[in-house]
């Protein structure tokens, strides 16, 4: 559900009675999409969200079955049964979230007014969570905004104050805060543990020098790499373990075969293996490994692909081209059939550790849990990944589009937006934040308790305001364009302003401000010496702007 | 952005452009005024395809009364993907600024087993196999064997394209092979014949090279270009290669045997013609006394790969009479393939040219020069009557064809080596006669003689003088561009000593010293843990690779790398390696981080970027050698001597092999080329940012590291040339940390502009490039 796009099997009724036209519900961006299973069926629909005003749906636990009824702009209704609650939950926040949507900022202030607070942010986290950054920060970022923006009255302040004022654009002051919603957003996602980067099954088994045995350490992790590394293996064992061998004899029977290919005596292993036909498996190349790899190659980035290659060049017919001319290595051929590589090992293991484990830590008991654990995580995802494949593919060739652009040729769009964290300022909040955490905390040195509210407030407010203009102050560095340089003059004239406020204000209470003072003052100190150096610059060389 | 050259409009899809790119674009316009060749070399992570690209766009826009087309050839399908994604990216911002006037028709073109949508026939195993299955379904006669009995199967693609006619048409666009197939599948026609129907009208083909030099397949598919067109050959630095692959063949003892067979199944179907419709090959025999016109009107679903060679060298007229007749031609191919079979048969290297090879064959097998030049047309037109359609399994008698047509052809240019053995293994018998060409600009006159302008570009085509004379053609401009960089971004290094200070060094003598071995584990070790996203590493070759991850495994040292970083490694599968560098990138992305094991001379090293985050490390292990006493070689030098007086030591520093007259087999020669392409790949533009560590102590000799190429030089300070692996590891990390500080990207701090705004474009339109930028 990673793409924005939702899609369930639904039945699509006009009334609640209607027996209804099986089909395919979707709900895309800005639309809803009901196509039939039978595509000559005249029940199909296309419409888009802003036309349906109004949703019902039925609750779980009702013995009515999931159905959604949504009702346009023009009385009509329409009726959406589903074969489960959860798809009737997923496409109702979706539908939920686009009607959010068309209210806009208006809309979403108004519903907050009246108290529907939760309910939207409710909504709005499903929605978050559902759907890919970009498309939130497109369209949910709109709603945020005024949420946002009504629940912090201080925030309306700050915006009145920079944005009212002309001091900052509505985007640079929205830019420095889209993290906060992320970082709501990222949190709920339950994340799993990954794999050790280092192959576990590699180590070295232990010989004890007197006699010829040889010992194989074996542990559920180790079990667990085999398996999702070695799927030929892995069925192995469930075909073979309990009803044909004991758990043991088959582990013995495995490292064998390992043993084998690691002595690199393939002689051997090839009279082994024609005796013992369960030994041949594991030495057998793979063949649930070949079709996947099949499988996989076709989904492989364009752009790197080398097998599209081969599959185009004409030259290299068999023996076209130059056979002989000491630019190709010799080739040392052997048993196809029984040589399987350290270097092929590491790539499928690399493959694997970043795929990831659908296994948890706590299933990893023993290898009869192990291996049906994985088998039906495998039977999961092979049901549920289809969909979701091809859409995966094409945000994947989005981003390769993109890559091939030239970053540096771009104008600095969105750039000089970003939020900044360098060190000056981190320690200029920090001390500033402390000290107005300490002031409130110590009843020794409650300084702010003793002024008169107002004042209290005044201050605070001060350091707000100072703090965001810092932020955007310090993040304006180095100023690579004009828009920086105007950007910078602007906070800059802001700045004094504040200094004179705050003079007065110091006169008073020098022990609070004027380490509100000293932050101003740094960064005046540091604008007015970069605009000597531009200015110095800028007489030597015409070409550099001023 | 958009701006003026003369009285052309370009349209540039960033808001700013590299002074390079600019003067690229002048120098490029010229030729295309001029309507001559040119010769451009302009280093990588300068944005050249986007720069040719917008150029040769906007100047076809410019000049509406004579349409120039473009056809844009790459050396690989990876490489076409990318142009035509830039393309993409360029035309969205072309249609948005001018609307419906910038539409325009641009296709990716490649085989049927990179383009065919049937699932029966694209799940054949390779691409002569899907050819074949292709023509099974396809061929004019299965069709119409198929119009009477219902039971007989045929492509429903290609049937419904077929029935669509004039009417299946790609609207404007730009189109990659993803999108060839997906909309073949959305329109149920077949996209392999779609595409090769609307070269001909497409404003913009990408292709890759052999499409236009080798005349196999150039031509079935390039046969119809306009002469209005610019050729764009991109990556050029080795055309001279594809060139003389182009017409080269070779016999092994495996070819020879698989011609007999072939032979022997054409006799059997012609027995079992002779006896339901004898009539069938008196036509052929017919059709070939009027000669080989049967090739223009073929269905293009049963054209095979055609002549090897060259069109204009291909006689217009009768086939001879000792081979129209089926069983006569089958009996000289017999005694063809005997004949090899006797040559093949030696136990020491010959050398001979064609003149005398061909008067040989007459002597000794009766066939002479006219019969052996029109044999690759009579076994054409032979399979054709025979209404075989698995060429697949023909493909022995087919290259012995393609031989005796060649060497039937040419004269001079070509030699035949004879070699029991390969000289490497001298103990291993595998014996090969190879035709093999050693004129580049053989295969490439055509091109110059049928097209306008023929544009030959590269990162690396010094020295650019050589090339006109490899190729044989005069360029009206032939210009090198430098790269100015923003700031100091490659940082390459010599490694000479490890930690220890013992020289590590991949010699002949000291390869496989324990020492080494270690010294460049613990150097890939320490680098891991310090080196953000992407290291690649390359080695001299597959064995010596091999050996030593093998070593590193049983030391433990492959598993301290691994606790940093994930490890992919370069197979001689390509499929393998292509999922393991499409992983490695995803490890990349994804933070995890990997590292890359890829061989200098493999295909990786030849054609994948490591740019950004994909390379922040390039460590070379060893000095790439190339094996210069092959024959091939030899021959080649002197036919270049002597026809072009290219000398060969010009010719080697240029390939990169160095003084062959100092005879020490082994390990002595750098191949400038490949180690140009190893590392060179690491910069994608002026704000990114890669080092490179070659790690050899032979590196630190003067006449080893001139083979570098110059950009690198020039980065390479003193100070680096002679490190050990904790001097090393302290100047990566100072670089690294270098490198994340924010900069100017305009230079205007350094002097020197080294990124150009619209209004800077505008003063440069005025005044003239030259003056600001030299």
């Amino acid at each position: 559900m990673s793409s924005g796009q939702v899609t369930k099997r639904v039945k699509y009724k006009t009334s609640v009675k209607d027996a209804g036209t099986p089909g395919r519900l979707s709900l895309v961006k800005e639309r809803l999409v009901f196509r039939p299973n039978n595509p000559n069926s005249a029940s199909k629909l296309d419409m888009q969200f802003k036309y349906i005003t109004n949703h019902r749906y039925t609750k779980e636990g009702s013995n009515k079955a999931p159905m959604l009824n949504l009702t346009s702009n023009q009385g009509a209704s329409y009726i959406f049964e589903f074969e489960s609650y959860e798809d009737l939950h997923i496409c109702r926040d979706f539908v939920g979230c686009a009607n959010l949507m068309k209210f806009g900022h208006k809309g979403v202030a108004e519903l907050l007014h009246r108290q529907q607070k939760l309910q939207i942010l409710e909504l709005i986290r499903k929605f978050i969570q559902n759907n890919p950054a970009e498309m939130i920060c497109s369209s949910v970022q709109g709603c945020c905004k005024t949420i946002d923006y009504v629940l912090h009255s201080e925030l309306q302040k700050l915006h009145q104050q920079f944005v009212g004022g002309g001091v900052l654009t509505e985007a640079e002051f929205w830019a420095t805060r889209k993290k906060l919603l992320e970082k709501d957003a990222n949190r709920k996602a339950k994340q799993r543990g990954g794999l050790k980067s280092s192959v576990l099954a590699e180590s070295k088994p232990f010989i004890d020098g007197r006699t010829n045995r040889v010992t194989f350490n074996l542990t559920p992790e180790i079990v667990r790499e085999i398996f999702s590394e070695k799927p030929a293996v892995h069925r192995a064992y469930l075909n073979f373990v309990p009803s044909k061998m004991a758990d043991k004899d088959f582990w013995t029977k495995y490292c064998r075969a390992e043993y084998l290919q690691r002595s690199k005596n393939i002689a051997a292993a090839i009279a082994e293996a024609a005796e013992d036909e369960e030994l041949a498996i594991f030495l057998k190349p793979d063949d649930i490994l070949a079709n996947e790899t099949r499988r996989k190659i076709r989904r492989v980035d364009p752009t790197l692909d080398m097998e599209t290659d081969q599959g185009d060049d004409y030259s290299h017919l068999p023996d076209h081209g130059i056979f002989r001319d000491g630019s190709k290595e010799v080739a040392e051929s052997g048993n196809e059939l029984y040589q399987r590589t350290l270097l092929q090992d590491l790539n499928r293991h690399a493959a694997v550790v970043l795929q990831g484990t659908p296994i948890d830590e706590e299933q990893l008991k023993d290898t009869q849990t192990v291996a049906e654990a994985l088998e039906r995580s495998k039977q999961e995802r092979s049901t549920a990944s289809k969909d979701d494949e091809s859409s995966a593919d094409q945000e994947r060739l989005k981003g390769i589009s993109q890559a091939m652009t030239i970053d540096d040729l771009r104008g600095s769009n969105d750039h000089h937006l970003a939020p900044l964290w360098i060190k000056v300022l981190s320690v200029l909040t920090h001390n500033i934040s402390s000290t107005k955490y300490n002031l409130g905390k110590k009843p020794g040195e409650s300084l702010l308790d003793s002024l008169p509210t107002s004042v209290r407030d005044e201050l605070l407010h001060h350091h707000i305001s100072i703090e965001e203009l810092m932020k955007h102050f310090w993040s304006s560095y180095p100023i690579t364009n004009k828009y920086l340089n105007t950007k910078v003059t602007k906070l800059k004239d802001e700045m004094s302003k504040m200094d004179s406020q705050l003079q007065v204000t110091s006169l008073l209470l020098n022990s609070l401000s004027v380490r509100l003072v000293q932050a101003l003052e740094a960064a005046m100190q540091h604008y007015d010496a970069e605009q000597q150096k531009r200015a110095s610059k800028a007489r030597e060389k015409p070409n550099g702007y001023s | 952005m958009k701006f003026q050259i003369e009285e052309v409009t370009v349209y540039f899809p960033y808001d700013n452009i590299y002074p390079e790119q600019y003067t690229y674009m002048v120098e490029l316009k010229r030729a295309l005024d001029a309507k001559g060749h040119c010769l451009l070399e302009m280093p990588t992570g300068t944005g050249k395809t986007i720069a040719l690209l917008s150029l040769i766009t906007s100047y076809a826009l410019a000049k509406t009364e004579s349409p120039i087309k473009l056809i844009y050839c790459t050396r690989t399908v990876h490489e076409m993907e990318k142009t035509l994604a830039e393309l993409k990216f360029l035309h969205n911002y072309q249609v948005k600024h001018l609307g419906a006037a910038a539409k325009m028709l641009a296709i990716g073109l490649s085989s049927r087993k990179n383009l065919c949508v049937n699932p029966k026939v694209s799940s054949a195993e390779n691409r002569d196999s899907v050819d074949a299955a292709c023509r099974k379904l396809t061929a004019s006669w299965v069709r119409s064997m198929a119009a009477e009995n219902p039971n007989q199967p045929t492509c429903e693609f290609y049937e419904n394209y077929d029935r669509a006619a004039g009417g299946a048409v790609l609207p404007a666009g730009v189109y990659t092979l993803e999108d060839l197939r997906a909309f073949g599948k959305e329109k149920g026609w077949c996209p392999y014949f779609l595409a090769r129907h609307m070269v001909q009208f497409a404003n913009v083909v990408v292709y890759s090279y052999q499409y236009l030099l080798d005349p196999k397949v150039a031509g079935i598919i390039s046969k119809e270009m306009q002469k209005e067109s610019v050729v764009v050959f991109d990556e050029a630095h080795n055309i001279d290669n594809v060139c003389i692959e182009a017409l080269s063949v070779s016999v092994r003892r495996q070819t020879l045997e698989g011609a007999i067979r072939n032979i022997s199944r054409i006799e059997n179907e012609i027995d079992r013609f002779k006896d339901i419709d004898a009539g069938r090959l008196r036509a052929e025999y017919n059709r070939l006394v009027e000669g080989l016109a049967l090739r223009g009107d073929l269905s293009a679903s049963d054209a095979w790969l055609a002549n090897p060679a060259l069109p204009d060298d291909i006689l217009r007229q009768a086939v001879p009479g000792n081979i129209r007749r089926a069983e006569h031609f089958l009996h000289v191919l017999r005694r063809l393939v005997q004949y090899l079979k006797v040559k093949l048969d030696t136990d020491k290297v010959e050398k001979e040219s064609p003149v005398s090879f061909v008067a040989s064959i007459n002597s000794d097998a009766g066939i002479d020069q006219k019969a052996l030049k029109f044999c690759y047309d009579r076994l054409h037109s032979l399979l054709m009557t025979l209404e075989i359609t698995d060429t697949d399994e023909f493909l022995h008698i087919q290259t012995i064809c393609d031989f005796a047509t060649l060497v039937g052809t040419y004269a001079r240019g070509f030699s035949i080596i004879i070699e029991p053995f390969d000289e490497r293994m001298p103990l291993i018998p595998d014996p090969v006669l190879q035709l093999c060409c050693h004129d580049a600009s053989l295969a490439i006159k055509p091109v110059f003689d049928r097209f306008q302008s023929v544009v030959i570009t590269s990162g690396t085509l010094s020295p650019i003088d050589l090339y006109p004379r490899l190729l044989n053609f005069h360029p009206v401009v032939s210009r090198s561009f430098k790269m100015s960089l923003t700031r100091d971004c490659i940082c390459p290094m010599v490694l000479t000593r490890g930690s220890d200070q013992l020289p590590v060094s991949t010699k002949f003598d000291m390869r496989s010293d324990p020492g080494v071995v270690r010294n460049y584990g613990k150097l890939l070790v320490e680098m891991v843990s310090i080196v953000p996203d992407g290291i690649v590493c390359f080695f001299v070759s597959y064995s010596y690779m091999d050996g030593i991850i093998n070593s590193w495994n049983e030391s433990g040292i492959l598993k301290d790398i691994m606790q940093h970083k994930l490890v992919f490694i370069e197979t001689q599968d390509v499929v393998e390696t292509t999922l393991a560098l499409d992983n490695y990138r995803r490890a990349c992305d994804c933070g995890r981080g990997a590292v890359f094991f890829s061989v200098a001379r493999g295909k990786v090293a030849e054609g994948i970027d490591f740019d950004r985050h994909y390379g922040r490390l390039v460590i070379m292990f060893g000095v790439p050698f190339q094996y210069t006493e092959s024959k091939i070689l030899r021959a080649r030098l002197e036919y270049l001597r002597d026809t072009f007086q290219i000398k060969e030591g010009d010719f080697l520093t240029f390939d990169a092999l160095i003084d062959v007259m100092n005879i020490e087999l082994t390990d002595r020669n750098l191949n400038q080329r490949q180690a140009a392409q190893c590392v060179g790949r690491v910069i994608r533009s002026k704000a990114d940012y890669g080092m490179m560590i070659f790690a050899d102590k032979r590196y630190s000799r003067h006449d080893k590291r001139s083979k570098l190429p110059g950009w690198i030089l020039s980065h390479l300070r003193d100070a680096n040339l002679n490190l050990s692996t904790d001097m090393a590891l302290h100047i990566a990390r100072e670089f690294l940390r270098k490198m994340a500080q924010p900069y100017e990207k305009t230079g205007s701090t350094t002097g020197r502009k080294t990124l150009l705004s619209q209004e800077d474009v505008e003063k440069l339109g005025n005044n003239g490039a030259q003056e600001m930028l030299y």
